[in-house]
């Protein structure tokens, strides 16, 4: 033992252990490990029980009972009956000798050790397990604790349902509490009252273990024993005395939330909690302070449970409410103090909600539960001014304390939308009460301020459009209000944002109500709004504004001139090349170029004449043109790098002007105001400079991008000439990526103008696809998977929007383009790519795509007499290749899945061509595709069938006779079939 | 607190234990930290991994001594005799594997047997795996146990900070307490997708709501 017990130590986190080396420890714990496997059991036994008795090390101890425990419960190595009962006996006298000053881990694992001996001979083997153990009285603290650490294994070991079960555990667990029940139970109960007696002031601690054992097996022995008029009082004085310590209040507190929350039937449950009511009146009262809020929760949910279950015509179920509304004050309190550690915030608001649920039309004394509730949503949603400073600046902690209130508020704000259903009225006047207050006092505080504007802010997305159009209920008083206020805290980044957000909630108000859009547009370009000094909160309320002149547009007319001048320093400010002083990043969607937007909508307005839009959309164009004019200037002279001012400077105007554009139509700028149009293809002709002078600086092309697609919806047909240049300048040194973008142009440029943009087309044709073939090469995918996942990505974008671009083709009668001579070089790798990918990419939605192409293709290319096929070959291509290995081969494959979606769209599209392939290539088709099938050892008379379903004009169910043929020649090839 | 080979510091210091199921990803959590990959001291047959992990806050220096029991044999090495003289506590689990959610209960009786009353976190690693089998609304143990819950990536970052950050509030007495320097940490391996996640936690925050169920057997399939 000696030995053994040095190897212990050195194994573990002892003393000895932190001077050896590695290699003796190892050595040591090898040295338990073999103790263990390979003595045999009767002579570990007695080893593990002498190093008990005899050891002074805890470590040893521990290690002991774990050895026997495994043992017996693993290997069951134990199975001599004299060795189980001198486990038994040695163990039993350990416990009833137990001294409550050893440590609580060696305690638990010899309880654990005892739980197991019950669970497998109690009560056949031996049937006095309990008798044994239950401490004679008067209890003293160590063979009470140590019971009741029993008690505690045996329900987490075997008896609780919190934990995952085998059958066998479930009888063992039933066996063992009917013998407890029939004899030792109310003994039991006899006991845990007794010690909480004798022992809440002399062991305080032994005293809350006893009661958290009682608490446990509550729900499964006869309520009574605890539920009586002895023990209850008791608990009640326990948790409520000044002098109990918090573990054996909350302990007490324990037992009465679990008599509490005992199954039982409605009634009974009614019965019980008018006991504990009557036990203790005015627990429920805030004055118990919050160590019983476990207590509060539990009787309010199940007074809750009663009431909904028997309802308000029955006297239980009104008696349920009453019970319900005598505790409430108590868990507003608990709800209110904001304590996690007493409180258990999750369930009150889970209650809350409950309660909230049940009601229908508020009497008064529940409309002032429902105040009360407000309040507690309204507090639980404030902001700890502890962070006040970090949340203005947004650094790190106040972006966490952003992230975690938007966490917690979710639940809050769903209960708040509950009860603002349940009495919009009081809800509203709870919410004027707070703005009153907020605005009345120079003193009131960031949070409060937020928390207000924020009900107010949720309040307007649960009550109807309507209601805010019309302002209905306090809505026509509350918006104005809102309108005019500045706070004393206004300048704090919560508030001002908030502040800005509730007023665009409710703008419809003010689409209804004219007199107050100069207010609004106050709001938005004053220091509350555009002008605030934090850039954040004047991007956003840039945006705002934005959205606001989209919905209000011809309101507006009127304030044309205002809102230009107000809105000048900022639009200077945005293009102003002297980015040294601007070091706030911003999100990608809010970066202030929506004022720009804001401005383009404005001066679009139709209701504007056109003097005037010409007048304003000149002020707006011509800086920004000049500035181009004279950076690229500079930049001929001195270079361009890709992150200098100028460069920047440059992006930063090209989007202003792309925003500007999102203003105007073509209706408006090619149609009813041609002037317009002229000022925007001269602004195009300036970008275009740029492209042509620096066509490399990427990030400076993908700008003026965006900038064509607007070009492109905007001037129409008239920016055709304009682009064949732009498209050769955005190929110079071209990427995937920069592909990608170019192809999204071309794609857009195909679906606005059709078949308009032959020539374009016809013009770069040749070099996309001589770009595409080396980008796209089959080597570009197998090296840069394994080397760069993003380079990867990429290329899977790219993949894609070339297939849509010859989708596109295809679908906008520019296939002839393909058989230009120019063209026609590229042409038999494109079919055979159209082939592979239709047949076998992985990306299903490509092989659809491919196959859709094809299909126009044929519809472009043959009619019914092949002589007047435009593209020779084509046809037997189509027959030979297409249709055997993309409308047979790849659905015969069992990859191919019947159950998967977009399978099952690419499989429509597999029978379109079929049909149509049938419809222009006639018996050439039919006999060719029979013939595999028969290859494919399809039965003759299925062969036939489909012949026929082919013919039919019912693609349903030619498609479902397929799909069925398909399964069944896959069945009879039984997997052996080797395609490709 | 004597710990294997490990020299001591003139600051607090806190042993830290890490269970759950084997592949829950608690070694590697641990080792995303640098400074603990630099001085971690490998005890491979002992069945236990010692880290020294290091924080600097607000309030000074603290360092949590992780005891990663990761890839114990179910009887193999001192299992729970390990947990003598835990602090803390991290459970792992993984959102991939409903099996090692629904072993966490067990995991947090065994250690509570040894540790009684100490601070414990609930980890649901690989956040980052796009097939998650544990979603966030049917996380509720931390909530019937009084457990802190945080969904991590141990191969992105994500929340690494989070547990440590709890456990060091938890043990000072401070909940202002907050890390002052950045930790080193090992590059991201997976760019997590944040609008997912944020989805997820949308859910968890929604899940919080909802009411406990009486027991976990809707995950089973």
């Amino acid at each position: 033992m000696d030995d053994l017990e040095q190897a212990i130590l050195l194994a573990s986190d002892s003393p000895a252990a932190a001077a050896a080396s590695p290699a003796v420890r190892a050595e040591a714990l090898a040295y338990c490990a073999r103790a263990r496997d390979e003595t045999p059991p009767s002579s570990l036994l007695h080893l593990c029980l002498y190093g008990l008795a005899s050891s002074p090390h805890a470590h040893v101890h521990f290690w002991c009972l774990q050895t026997i425990h495994d043992a017996l419960l693993l290997r069951r190595r134990l199975a001599l009956p004299d060795d189980l009962a001198l486990l038994r006996s040695s163990l039993l006298s350990l416990a009833v000798s137990s001294n409550a000053a050893s440590p609580p881990f060696l305690r638990n694992k010899l309880a654990q050790l005892l739980a197991l001996l019950v669970r497998f001979e109690y009560p056949h083997v031996y049937p006095s397990y309990f008798l044994d153990l239950i401490p004679p009285s008067p209890p003293l603290p160590g063979p009470t604790d140590m019971f009741a650490r029993v008690l505690v294994s045996l329900d987490d070991d075997l008896l609780s349902q919190d934990y995952p079960r085998n059958a066998e555990e479930a009888s063992d667990a039933g066996r063992v509490k009917d013998a407890m029940r029939a004899q030792c139970v109310p003994q039991i109960a006899r006991h845990w009252h007794e010690a909480a007696v004798s022992l809440r002031a002399a062991d305080p601690a032994v005293a809350a273990v006893a009661l958290d054992a009682a608490r446990r097996c509550i729900s499964w022995i006869d309520v009574s024993l605890v539920a009586n008029d002895v023990f209850v009082p008791l608990l009640f004085d326990i948790a409520l005395s000044p002098g109990s310590v918090a573990p054996l209040a909350a302990a007490a507190v324990g037992c009465l939330s679990a008599v509490a929350a005992k199954r039982m039937d409605a009634r009974a449950k009614v019965a019980l909690l008018r006991s504990l009511m009557s036990a203790q009146k005015g627990f429920g009262s805030p004055d118990s302070g919050l160590k019983m809020a476990h207590l509060v929760t539990a009787y309010a949910v199940e007074a809750l449970e009663c009431y909904r279950k028997l309802g308000s015509s029955d006297a239980d179920g009104a008696a349920a409410l009453e019970m319900l509304e005598e505790v409430l004050p108590a868990v507003f309190a608990a709800a209110e103090s904001g304590d996690d550690d007493e409180v258990d915030s999750g369930s009150v608001l889970e209650f809350l909600s409950g309660y909230v649920s049940t009601m229908k039309a508020p009497t008064e004394k529940q409309l002032g539960h429902l105040g009360q509730i407000l309040e507690v949503v309204r507090m639980q949603m404030s902001y700890d001014p502890v962070y006040r400073g970090h949340l203005d600046v947004l650094d790190k902690i106040g972006k966490e304390e952003e992230d975690l209130m938007a966490e917690q508020r979710k639940d809050l704000i769903a209960l708040f939308r509950s009860i603002c259903r349940v009495a919009p009225g009081a809800t509203q006047l709870f919410i004027r009460g707070l703005l009153v207050t907020a605005l009345s006092s120079a003193e009131v505080s960031v949070e409060d301020v937020e928390v207000a504007l924020t009900l107010f802010y949720r309040l307007g997305e649960i009550v109807g459009e309507e209601e805010i159009r019309t302002g209905a209920g306090l809505i026509r008083e509350l918006v104005p209000m809102l309108l005019s206020a500045r706070f004393s805290c206004h300048t704090h980044r919560l508030v001002a944002l908030v502040y800005l957000d509730t007023i665009s909630r409710y703008i419809k108000f003010m689409q209804e109500n004219d007199q107050y859009v100069p207010h609004l547009l106050t709001v938005f370009l004053d220091e509350r709004g555009i002008h605030h000094q934090n850039a954040h909160v004047s991007c956003h309320a840039g945006y705002l504004l934005m959205r606001a002149i989209r919905l209000l547009k011809a309101k507006l007319v009127p304030y044309l001139d205002t809102i230009l001048q107000s809105l000048q320093d900022a639009l200077v400010q945005f293009t102003a090349t002297d980015w040294a002083n601007k070091d706030i990043k911003f999100s990608s969607s809010e970066d202030g170029s929506q004022i720009f937007e804001a401005v383009g909508l404005l001066i679009g307005i139709e209701e504007v004449s056109p003097d005037k839009q010409v007048q304003c959309l000149t002020a707006l164009l011509n800086p920004l043109c000049q500035q181009i004019e004279s950076l690229v200037m500079d930049a001929k002279a001195q270079g361009l790098e890709e992150s200098s001012p100028r460069a920047i400077g440059l992006q930063q105007i090209i989007v202003a002007l792309t925003m500007i554009s999102k203003g105007f139509n073509e209706r408006l700028v090619m149609g009813s105001r041609p002037t317009l149009g002229v000022m925007f293809k001269k602004t195009l002709d300036v970008v275009l400079q740029v492209l042509i002078s620096f066509p490399n600086v990427k990030p400076l092309r993908s700008k003026i991008i965006s900038f064509l697609h607007r070009m492109v919806e905007i001037l129409g047909i008239s920016v055709l000439p304009c682009i064949p240049i732009a498209l050769r300048q955005l190929l110079v040194d071209n990427e995937a990526k920069d592909m990608s973008e170019f192809l999204y142009l071309i794609n857009q440029i195909i679906c606005k103008f059709k078949s308009s943009a032959n020539a374009l087309l016809e013009d770069v044709f040749p070099a996309i696809a001589s770009h595409l073939s080396v980008i796209l090469s089959h080597d570009a995918f197998s090296n840069g998977f394994a080397s760069n996942t993003e380079e990867m990505r990429e290329l899977q974008e790219l993949e894609k929007r070339f297939y849509a671009f010859l989708l596109h083709i295809a679908t906008h009668d520019l296939s002839t383009v393909l058989l230009t001579p120019s063209c026609r070089h590229y042409l038999e790798n494109i079919m055979q790519l159209l082939l592979i990918t239709s047949c076998s990419h992985k990306e299903i939605s490509h092989r659809k795509t491919c196959v859709q192409t094809f299909v126009n293709l044929i519809k472009d290319w043959c009619s019914s007499s092949e002589i007047e096929d435009k593209l020779p070959g084509f046809r037997v291509f189509m027959i030979e290749k297409f249709a055997t290995g993309c409308c047979l081969q790849s659905v015969l494959d069992k990859s191919f899945n019947f159950r998967d979606g977009i399978s099952i769209a690419l499989f429509g599209e597999i029978m379109m061509a079929q049909k149509v392939m049938y419809e222009r290539f006639g018996e050439n088709f039919v006999v060719n595709f029979v013939t595999k099938l028969r290859e494919a050892h399809c039965p003759p008379d299925l062969a036939e069938q489909y012949y026929q379903k082919l013919q039919g004009n019912d693609i349903k169910a030619f498609k479902s006779f397929y799909e069925s043929l398909v399964m069944k020649i896959r069945q009879q090839q039984n997997g052996s079939l080797v395609f490709r | 607190m004597a710990l294997p080979n490990q020299g001591t510091v003139d600051y607090p210091s806190f042993k830290l234990v890490i269970v759950g199921d084997g592949g829950t990803g608690k070694t590697t959590f641990v080792k995303r930290h640098l400074t603990g990959e630099f001085e971690k001291k490998y005890e491979p047959t002992i069945g236990v991994e010692v880290h020294p992990l290091d924080f600097t806050t607000n309030c000074g220096k603290i360092r949590f001594y992780c005891w990663d029991t990761a890839g114990q044999e179910k009887f193999g090495g001192l299992r729970d005799g390990y947990y003598i003289h835990g602090q803390c506590a991290i459970i792992m689990f993984d959102v991939t594997s409903r099996l090692t959610y629904k072993n966490v209960p067990t995991w947090h009786r065994d250690l509570c047997r040894v540790c009684e009353n100490i601070p414990i976190v609930l980890c649901g690693n690989k956040v980052d795996v796009k097939n998650r089998q544990v979603k966030a609304k049917q996380v509720t143990f931390h909530r019937k146990k009084n457990l802190q819950y945080y969904e991590i990536s141990a191969k992105s970052n994500y929340n690494f900070e989070k547990p440590f950050l709890y456990l060091a509030r938890k043990l000072a007495g401070d909940p202002n307490l907050h890390f002052v320097e950045a930790v080193a940490l090992k590059p991201p391996e997976v760019p997590i997708d944040l609008a997912m996640q944020q989805q997820h936690e949308a859910e968890l925050a929604a899940a919080a709501a909802q009411p406990l169920p009486d027991d976990d057997d809707d995950l089973i399939e």
